[in-house]
């Protein structure tokens, strides 16, 4: 059943599918740094106000995820910051995130070689949140 | 990012810092898959990132975004020769084999491509 999207049910189904992912498992051994999602509001595509998702990841573990104000995400070792609708079409595989750093449509803070260093992490954390089934503000 | 990613490198390794006041050259990459690249003109010391491909280029590297990151997660061996027997490294020559790396220049800028490779590298 689909979850709203950046909702409390949301981080739980994303930090299970994290949890679950034996590649994140593996490609994430050593991280022990927070990461921040910053979802910047669109209030043209029904997201009104901005949140932000605080992963606490952990040596191949999502100790914690959870959603709530966009100043809390900002504290993070690194921050991932993006519109909803980019956030959207990550989360529905328009968009690479790896692509979308690079080409600057997702802005990136934090210590560059360490988060190239486990781009395999990321690229699988961006995979388990594709298994999330969501239910997106802009089209209900 | 990618000028991000030198700045970070040179500035928290002091065998970096050499390479990078040593280097004179411009150095195109092309990520093929966002069709979208930088020129970075290495000028001893200083970094000056140009969008797009510019002209008077020593090497273009034209690769897909992964394959780009995947650059900066080589190894550094012996003699600071990068390593191509190690997993990352094998993924990288079957790149180059496939014609998925293409890197022009390559010939008589061997050197270069070295340097450019150890200053990109994120692998401890």
């Amino acid at each position: 059943m689909a979850v709203k999207a950046f909702s409390d049910e949301w981080a739980t189904q994303f930090k299970d599918e994290v949890n679950h992912s034996s590649v994140y498992k593996s490609a994430a051994k050593g991280w022990k740094w927070t990461v921040g999602l910053v979802v910047e509001a669109e209030p043209d595509k029904n997201f009104p106000e901005a949140k932000g998702v605080v992963m606490d990841l952990f040596d191949g573990e999502a100790r914690e995820i959870k959603v709530g104000p966009a100043s809390a995400a900002q504290q993070c070792d690194f921050v991932i910051t993006a519109p909803y609708s980019r956030w959207k079409q990550v989360a529905t595989k328009e968009l690479d995130a790896t692509k979308g750093m690079l080409q600057g449509k997702l802005k990136l803070k934090g210590d560059l070689p360490t988060i190239v260093r486990y781009t395999k992490a990321s690229q699988e954390m961006t995979e388990c949140t594709t298994r999330v089934p969501v239910e997106w503000p802009d089209e209900s | 990012m990618l000028g991000g990613l030198i700045e970070a490198n040179v500035g928290s390794r002091p065998e970096k810092r050499k390479d990078f006041e040593a280097l004179a050259s411009r150095v195109g990459i092309w990520v093929t898959d966002i069709e979208e690249g930088v020129t970075l003109d290495f000028q001893k010391g200083r970094l000056v990132v140009h969008n797009g491909l510019g002209p008077k280029r020593d090497l273009t590297i034209r690769a897909e975004a992964g394959t780009v990151m995947n650059l900066s997660n080589l190894k550094i061996g012996l003699f600071g020769m990068p390593v191509y027997y190690d997993k990352v490294g094998r993924g990288v020559a079957a790149k180059l084999v496939q014609g998925k790396l293409r890197i022009d220049g390559l010939l008589g800028n061997l050197a270069t491509l070295n340097t450019v490779t150890r200053i990109f590298s994120v692998a401890s």
